[in-house]
């Protein structure tokens, strides 16, 4: 016999209470993010650039390795895998650290990676307005193409989430998880070009790789001179649902014992 | 019936999953199939009820389920079996410091805290009783959480507490640090809440504050309700236990 408690019809709009927590929640991760940093969100901008230093001391040794407009290359692929790499290290503890205020207060436990990836997202954007400005002196030709960088944003946002999601819930039970995840990262990292050609990576590893066809149509959108074919848009797609669909899956199927173990 | 009485626990079960983990778990996944998380069983078929104005103590040793209980309460936790029934609102005591982000200064924390109550951001009354209510100063208020002492972290979070006016008011051991005066203020402030017709649900290891405080009292002995009635009874009960 299992039966849930009855809702009760408390708030009357409690949708849009719902929004002011999410907005209150992700207000707090941007706020703590850089609290005790001199320079803030600014490091969102000057991290991919520190490592495009690293990248043309290493790559551009490499004859073989010759990219029209490189800088404009490897930022642009950078700055997404960031994002990417940011978020799933802040949120992967995101249940566990919350612990206190999701033992006392009845809200929702997904708003909380939810919020880590609203916060992030909110600096990714910034990060890349400034971005767009500063990439003007490097060869970034301003088109109608680039507001096709909204939806992919959005795409990555999403894969991102249901990524989160389920780190965030088997971290619960395994702590395991947020180290090995911190040591599969530079793995991973090398295993997408970002820095280099597509070919140095073989084939059966790259196209195993989500993140590769995410960076694949940052990139597209922003240095490439043919615009990301409708394949790639809709392999992004299929990556981004099915990411958020076995994120969601795993996350309420052990919701309910969150509460026990952390 | 169901109009009068707020709180309805109608042969509640609980159970949490409790893992041993390790490397002999691995072990004994792989060799003997054994499921690393046990379930185990917190609240066992536990009945009773709270009437709306009505004060109620829940007494137990360490360990018996008594925060427990009050999450089910509080629909943070589901039962495994039964049914709970919560009739009204209800305001969390926030335990010392839980909640409370220590990076965060006072009135961060005071938003942030209301903004997850759904309260409105742009009332900005419940600051005001907060800061009254606590009587900590603005330079206080203005330095992040983690330089604050336990008993100024008690302050702000029973303040914040009760800022958020509900039906039911949830109290597990808060009164336990902060000043005698402090004390003795809140003491007087869930009196006042309590006159004003809500309901409060009293957790406390001090059988003389529950007999100030409630009118029933309910006592746990590991998971399973031994006794219930009036608190003088069941404080009775509750000192011969030791």
């Amino acid at each position: 016999m299992r039966r849930r408690i009855q809702p009760q019809t408390i708030y009357k709009n409690s949708n849009v209470q719902n929004i002011h927590r999410i907005y209150a929640l992700s207000k707090r991760n941007i706020i703590l993010r850089y609290k005790n940093s001199l320079v803030g969100f600014f490091w969102g901008f000057f991290k991919p650039l520190l490592y495009l230093l690293i990248f043309i001391a290493v790559f551009s040794k490499i004859p073989s390795n010759h990219i029209d407009n490189y800088i404009l290359y490897v930022t642009s692929g950078l700055i997404f895998w960031f994002f990417f790499s940011n978020v799933t290290n802040q949120s992967v503890g995101s249940i566990i650290s919350s612990a206190g205020l999701i033992k006392s207060l009845d809200i929702p436990v997904i708003f909380f990676p939810l919020s880590e990836i609203i916060g992030e997202l909110f600096n990714f954007i910034l990060t890349i307005a400034v971005f767009m400005v500063v990439m003007y002196w490097f060869g970034l030709t301003y088109s109608f193409r680039l507001l096709l960088i909204i939806p992919c944003i959005l795409l990555f946002g999403v894969f991102s989430l249901g990524i989160t999601v389920f780190l965030s819930s088997i971290n619960v039970f395994f702590r395991d998880v947020g180290i090995l995840w911190g040591t599969i990262q530079p793995a991973l990292f090398y295993l997408t070009p970002i820095g280099y050609k597509e070919d140095l990576v073989p084939t059966a590893v790259a196209t195993l790789n989500p993140i590769y066809y995410f960076i694949k149509l940052g990139r597209g959108i922003i240095h490439d001179t043919v615009p990301p074919s409708a394949s790639l848009w809709g392999a992004c797609f299929c990556i981004a649902a099915a990411s958020l669909l076995i994120g969601s899956f795993v996350f309420y199927r052990l919701k309910n014992q969150f509460i026990s173990t952390i | 019936m169901a109009a009068d009485h707020l709180i309805i626990f109608d042969h509640v079960s609980v159970c949490y999953w409790q893992n041993n983990m390790g490397i002999h778990s691995i072990k004994d996944l792989i060799t003997k199939r054994k499921n690393p998380f046990q379930s185990k069983t917190i609240l066992s078929d536990v009945s009773f009820t709270v009437g709306r104005g009505e004060s109620m103590g829940i007494l137990g040793r360490n360990g018996s389920g008594k925060s427990t209980l009050l999450r089910t309460v509080a629909r943070l936790v589901q039962p495994r079996e039964g049914k709970v029934t919560v009739n009204g609102t209800y305001a969390p005591i926030l335990a010392i410091g839980a909640g409370l982000e220590l990076e965060l200064t006072g009135y961060e924390n005071m938003r942030l805290l209301l903004s997850l109550y759904g309260k409105s951001r742009r009332n900005t009354d419940p600051i005001k009783a907060i800061v009254d209510f606590s009587e900590l100063s603005d330079d206080v208020l203005r330095m992040p959480a983690k330089r604050y002492s336990s008993g100024m972290l008690a302050r702000l979070a029973f303040s914040i507490s009760i800022a958020n006016e509900a039906d039911i008011l949830i109290i597990d051991e808060v009164l336990a640090v902060g000043d005698q005066g402090f004390q003795a203020k809140c003491m007087d402030k869930i009196f006042k809440i309590k006159d004003e017709g809500k309901t409060i649900l009293f957790v406390s290891h001090s059988p003389g504050d529950v007999l100030k405080v409630c009118d029933t009292a309910i006592l746990l002995e590991s998971g399973k309700l031994t006794h219930a009635g009036p608190a003088a009874e069941i404080c009775e009960h509750y000192n011969k236990l030791f």
